[in-house]
């Protein structure tokens, strides 16, 4: 293997690997706890919780592997070589990417093996939870098409801060629509976890997804055109 | 070693892998019946063996892991994702809706309506992005690493027949393990094996083809994906339509099964064989 996938793979093996872990926490927690998982709803529950944990997890690992990217010689380095910047930010949105396709299947294998275990057990857990975490990954997607550029144009410092603030602003769009909405709560996240099951039901969802990944790709775009501006405000 | 021997080895050595891992099914079949997490291992070693048995010979022989055809090529390539999304999408309607439709059950098909048409492609195209990598664990194996090793041996026609035939064969003992399980009789378990075994040494080479034509294993990825969603999201529109449960469309769906698979079969065995072509050096 040579070029910049041998180098990301070199760099970033540690936070690869902790992407599948992630995947596996609920699994870990099952282990750690084993004589807690006493009804089906508890199974249920620690899946729940061990998506949205293991979704955070992995996408701080994604945002890691962008660390120590923002250095004035390396952009000029990486400008100066036969795949140029291009093919270096192609590598770089290629493992984001795999990351995400990574806990997913690591989730997705959790999940299985955890309602074998309760099988086991005698309980029947009819999990959604794998249902819920494919829309959850397009979600990280967007949030890493918008990530990405911030980090590129403006390096570490100054691009988390301005994620956080839009990040903020999200959350509190999302927790207002929340609240208006919270009697109708349940047909939402019924229909978000059919979204990718059913398909005789609205193309809306669907579409959106497709979406998150078109805007991936121009947020890759995007950080072709803003990475060598970028690099003349990067620390040497 | 010359070449040859090598090449001989190595093939014998994941072959021998994949089937061994294979037949876990139905060596472990009463196990599996009672419990649901040996059920699982049993079925993920499955699912995973050509992959592990690729990764296994690759270390024993020492040929490294250099050439895996991991990388996604998107370059210039996105067109063939986009044909390896489609065609088998395309195929599997054909093969379903033209019996229907010559059958006189036309006007019945109101479960293919605009709005079904379209959620279908983009819960499609979703998962085949994001869904679809849990079968790097067939393709690894099967495209990136068994027909690199054969075509040297037994030519580009061979290595689609001998290819697909081996694809079909490691699927059997799912249907052994059924009939066994008491899921339908020996003959109707053969039928449903040879089936597969013609469908898939037909769709093999246009894996074969995306494979080679991008170097990566994730068109065809994409492509056996979508060969396994594809039919069971027609069904889907299928049982919303009002077509009558004694609707008979005989040997037609038959006939129809296979041949629009057997045309994609002859149209990228002729594109593999001129890839060869411009390929060879002229002297």
């Amino acid at each position: 293997m040579t070029g910049f996938v041998y180098k990301e793979l070199k760099q970033n093996l540690r936070y690869i690997l902790l992407t599948v872990v992630s995947g596996f926490i609920p699994l870990i927690v099952l282990i750690m706890f084993r004589d807690s998982g006493e009804t089906a709803s508890d199974f249920q529950k620690l899946l729940e919780i061990g998506l949205i944990g293991g979704l955070l997890l992995a996408g701080g690992m994604e945002m890691a592997v962008l660390n120590g990217d923002d250095r004035r010689l390396w952009a000029y380095f990486v400008s100066s070589t036969s795949d140029g910047y291009r093919g270096f930010l192609r590598v770089k949105y290629e493992m984001i990417f795999v990351m995400s396709l990574l806990f997913l299947t690591s989730f997705t294998l959790c999940e299985q093996l955890i309602t074998a275990i309760a099988a086991d057990k005698g309980m029947m857990v009819e999990s959604t939870t794998s249902a819920i975490a494919v829309p959850l990954v397009f979600i990280q997607f967007l949030l890493r098409s918008v990530d990405i550029p911030l980090f590129y144009r403006f390096g570490a410092k100054k691009g988390n801060t301005i994620k956080l603030i839009s990040v903020l602003a999200i959350i509190v769009v999302l927790f207002t629509v929340l609240l208006i909405n919270i009697d109708n709560f349940e047909d939402v996240y019924n229909s978000v976890c059919k979204a990718f099951t059913e398909y005789t039901r609205s193309p809306l969802l669907p579409a959106g997804a497709v979406a998150a990944l078109a805007a991936y790709y121009a947020s890759y775009r995007i950080s072709c055109r803003v990475y060598l501006k970028g690099a003349e405000k990067y620390d040497k | 070693m010359t070449n040859k021997k090598a090449n001989i080895k190595r093939l014998g050595l994941y072959l021998l892998i994949a089937f061994a891992l294979s037949l876990l099914l139905i060596v472990f079949r009463k196990p599996m019946e009672t419990s649901a997490r040996v059920s699982f291992i049993i079925t993920q070693l499955f699912s995973f063996s050509p992959a592990i048995a690729c990764l296994i010979t690759r270390a024993v022989t020492k040929e490294g892991f250099g050439d895996l055809k991991l990388h996604f090529n998107f370059r210039g390539n996105f067109r063939w994702y986009l044909l390896a999304f489609a065609l088998p999408l395309v195929c599997f309607s054909a093969s379903m809706l033209l019996p229907v439709i010559i059958s006189g059950y036309g006007s019945r098909l109101s479960g293919f309506t605009a709005k079904n048409m379209l959620s279908v492609i983009f819960i499609l195209m979703g998962q085949s992005a994001v869904v679809s990598a849990g079968l790097l664990g067939e393709e690894l194996g099967w495209r990136g690493y068994m027909n690199c090793t054969m075509e040297p041996l037994f030519g580009t026609f061979g290595t689609c027949l001998a290819g697909g035939i081996m694809w079909g064969l490691w699927h059997f003992p799912i249907d052994i393990s059924n009939y066994l399980g008491g899921g339908g009789s020996l003959s109707y378990s053969m039928e449903s094996a040879f089936s597969r075994l013609a469908m898939l040494t037909c769709f093999g080479v246009f894996l074969m083809w995306l494979t080679k034509k991008t170097d990566s294993v994730f068109p065809a990825v994409v492509a056996h994906f979508m060969f396994n969603q594809s039919q069971n999201a027609l069904m889907s529109l299928f049982m919303e339509s009002d077509i009558p449960e004694d609707a008979d469309v005989g040997k037609l769906a038959d006939v129809f099964g296979y041949v629009p698979m057997a045309l994609v079969a002859v149209v990228f065995m002729y594109l593999l064989l001129r890839m060869k072509k411009t390929k060879t050096p002229s002297v």
